[in-house]
């Protein structure tokens, strides 16, 4: 076939794709389905035209123009593009998010042991070394802990509450977006992360016993230490995830396997982001109150990290299993 | 003009395809022009949080900022790829956008995460980019894109009318010389190369110049006797 007969037989369908795809620029959410049937035959067409130009006249407007129409036929029509946000938020709480957490239990068991076992660590040398909580918690705190006050008390005394909890709530979410991005780095900084807030809770318990403090310490924390914890250890694991993948690919393309491991544990992190924010607010708000009997701040404690475990556990059905 | 780095994929039905992927060069400037624009951002957040405060109460002033910053830190690049199907602000300017390994649109989850491995990329980006015939960065490799250059439409003539014999190059010469016959500076130059063009037409389809008048505009007659439309 000859490059003018080719252009002249077949441009009507190119233009017929052209307008196709101008009339379906703010998506393709609108058009039904025999739009979209037409334009995946187009497509098709466009695609075989393409490769016949890129062959037999190369260097040709017909051929760049082609070129250009296969790729944004390609990107338009194929690939995830975007989802309704409400329905999507409800499909990912319900099955995106548990399926995730379920997934990586294993992994999060790990983190557990590896948190449990820096934190008896630290307890045992803030116990035997008690000058080692100065290193720990700073002069000023353990100033405060010698004249019988805790300095999670400067939370409410320093600055506004609210301040507080959108500094704590920023902070945390930081340390949780850290310790999974961190994975990449073969799993050193979720690793990083899991020991060092083991020891500082362990170091810090040994100091507060130390000063007949712990009992105080414990009630403050009882309000949102279960889940705070939680979430930081689930984030670490979700960063171990992309870890592992990098270091054990198993049979699967590395590449390929730590993409998966990533897609996988964001889902995880991105569930874990509201927890945050609620277990800020109470942070502030609930446990440096001594309105707040000890016993409602321990039932909040429970009942959230309750909540929590109760969604990331609850059954998924099997299709949205991998 | 430099070339610009092409990429193959294998498409539908097996047909190669080829990614006209952005390098170092043109990405780092898109990222210049986003810092900057995220930099206004912070500034005017900051003004309109102290705005706000001072009609809501100060005492939230420091919970705006706070939360607008952090916000804005994480999810300025983020939510505006999502939002426009792989653009930010610089990449918009650059003619540059974000696509899957097969050339298609990506979704929320893989934007999300090449732009949430932003502060990892500021070490290893470059020197990942530099060595990857992809210039893919850490945040790319872990969700699966590239960033490309985008193509305004092709406008250029299409030739109606071929002589017989006539190859893709000389087809692809003919076209370009008469996409450009009008923006040449040098007139002569182009009523010269026109009558070359002609010339060889003449050698070898004389019956394509049949009642055409060649002496007056040689550009026009070239047009007429190719029936060149514009594409």
């Amino acid at each position: 076939m000859d490059y003018a007969r080719f252009v002249r037989l077949r441009r009507p369908v190119w233009e017929a794709f052209e307008a196709q795809l101008a009339a379906t620029r703010r998506g393709l959410r609108g058009a039904g389905y025999g739009t979209l049937e037409d334009m995946a035959l187009r497509y098709r067409q466009v695609l075989h035209d393409y490769a016949l130009a890129a062959a037999r006249f190369p260097g040709t407007t017909a051929a760049r123009r082609l070129q250009s129409l296969a790729l944004e036929g390609t990107r338009r029509l194929t690939g995830e593009g975007r989802r309704g946000a409400a329905g999507g938020l409800q499909t990912f709480f319900r099955r995106t998010f548990p399926s995730a957490f379920q997934r990586q239990l294993g992994l999060l068991g790990i983190a557990v042991a590896l948190f449990f076992f820096s934190a008896f660590w630290g307890l045992t040398v803030a116990v035997l070394r008690p000058a080692l909580g100065v290193t720990f918690l700073g002069p000023e705190a353990v100033r405060g802990l010698e004249e019988g006050r805790l300095w999670t008390e400067s939370l409410v005394t320093t600055v506004p509450p609210s301040f507080s909890s959108s500094r704590i709530a920023t902070n945390n979410i930081s340390v949780a977006l850290s310790a999974w991005t961190g994975g990449v780095l073969a799993g050193l900084v979720p690793l990083y992360v899991v020991l060092l807030n083991g020891l500082m809770l362990g170091a810090i318990v040994g100091v507060t016993l130390h000063y007949s403090m712990a009992g105080d310490l414990l009630v403050f924390v009882s309000a949102h230490g279960f889940l705070e914890l939680t979430l930081i250890l689930v984030s670490a694991a979700a960063g171990l995830s992309i870890g592992r993948a990098l270091v054990a690919a198993d049979d699967l393309p590395r590449a390929l396997a730590v993409r998966e491991a990533a897609l996988g544990s964001l889902a995880v992190l991105l569930g874990c982001v509201p927890w945050f924010v609620i277990l800020a607010l109470v942070e502030v708000f609930v446990s440096p109150s001594p309105e707040v009997p000890a016993g409602v701040k321990l039932t909040l404690g429970l009942a959230l990290e309750g909540a929590f475990l109760a969604l990331a556990l609850r059954p998924v059905p099997l299709e949205a299993m991998p | 003009m430099s070339e610009i780095r092409r990429e193959s994929i294998l498409g539908l039905d097996n047909i190669r395809l080829d990614l006209p992927v952005a390098g170092l060069g043109s990405r780092s400037l898109a990222a210049f022009v986003d810092y900057l624009g995220l930099a206004v951002a912070f500034f005017a957040w900051i003004l309109g949080a102290l705005f706000l405060g001072a009609v809501v109460g100060s005492q939230w002033t420091p919970v705006l900022v706070v939360a607008g910053l952090f916000l804005l830190d994480w999810g300025y690049f983020a939510l505006q790829e999502i939002a426009t199907g792989g653009r930010t602000l610089g990449k918009r300017l650059l003619k540059l956008r974000v696509v899957t390994a097969e050339g298609g649109t990506p979704g929320a989850g893989p934007l999300l995460i090449r732009n949430l491995v932003r502060s990892l990329d500021f070490f290893f980006g470059p020197l990942l980019m530099a060595v990857d015939p992809l210039s893919r960065r850490l945040g790319d490799r872990l969700a699966g894109t590239l960033v490309v250059h985008e193509r305004e439409r092709e406008t250029a003539p299409v030739l109606g009318r071929v002589p017989t014999g006539w190859g893709a190059r000389e087809l692809a010469v003919v076209e370009s010389f008469l996409a450009r016959a009008r923006t040449l500076g040098d007139a002569a130059l182009a009523r010269e190369m026109a009558e070359r063009i002609l010339e060889r037409i003449r050698r070898d389809a004389p019956e394509l110049l049949a009642g055409l008048d060649l002496a007056a505009d040689p550009v026009a007659a070239l047009r007429q006797a190719l029936q060149a439309e514009e594409g």
